[in-house]
């Protein structure tokens, strides 16, 4: 029977913060960490492209053995040059897929979104930032993109379902 | 006399609150989205991982027939 590797969000998190690593959590896993019943396969992060965080950043992609999926049989492994960039880094780790995204929506990178993120504790040693969701609900939005506007009705329901808790 | 009520049902606290809509007008299951929201953000991403490996069990045994 052939056994597939099963994404394991909360160890890549884990990893990322035993490094030190400046990142708030976008997309699929922030829609659900705020309760929105969606699923996703891939973990979204934007980081924060400073010297100092993408050598932390550099180590805990090492630990994680991320390489870029989709390259056929090539493993080409990200370099600081790569994570300094705006650009998309589509990874795959040993715990699954890893987006690392310099700049979402319309130029919004680390700096800009940190105000319009929140801190959530996943466990007693781990608490980790995550986008506000009215904030992920305006970049998709602004994004526009077939997927991110087949989510946008579940995202805007969640949103109304808890502000009446 | 406090005593039992003859005439209250023992399914009467099993009657749907009708006052909670189970869709959206846009067709969101709003059942789903207050099972979410009574959970705490790490039960919820534990959710989301175990959902992931059920579809990656149905997916090896699908490949495997």
């Amino acid at each position: 029977m052939i056994s597939t590797p099963i994404p394991d969000f909360l160890a890549i998190l884990r990893t990322l913060t035993e490094y030190k690593v400046d990142f708030i959590i976008v997309g699929g896993v922030c829609a659900v960490l705020h309760g929105a019943p969606v699923s996703t396969f891939d973990l979204d992060l934007v980081h924060s492209r400073d010297p100092g965080n993408i050598d932390g950043l550099m180590s805990a992609l090492q630990s994680l053995d991320a390489y870029f999926r989709g390259q056929g049989s090539r493993i080409i492994r990200p370099t600081p040059r790569h994570l300094s960039s705006p650009g998309h880094q589509l990874l795959l780790t040993r715990a699954g897929p890893l987006d690392l995204l310099g700049m979402i929506g319309k130029g919004r990178d680390y700096k800009k979104l940190l105000k319009s993120s929140v801190e959530v504790h996943l466990s007693e040693n781990l608490k980790v930032r995550t986008l506000r969701l009215g904030t992920l609900i305006d970049i998709k939005e602004e994004t526009a993109r077939d997927r991110d506007k087949a989510m946008l009705p579940i995202l805007r329901r969640t949103l109304e379902e808890k502000s009446k808790m | 006399m406090k005593g039992h009520d003859d005439n209250h049902s023992p399914y009467d606290d099993n009657v749907l609150n009708e006052n909670l809509q189970a869709y959206s007008e846009d067709g969101v299951d709003l059942t789903l989205i207050r099972w979410m929201l009574s959970m705490t953000p790490a039960e919820r991403l534990q959710t989301l991982q175990q959902n992931i490996a059920s579809i990656g069990r149905l997916r090896d045994i699908n490949s495997d027939s």
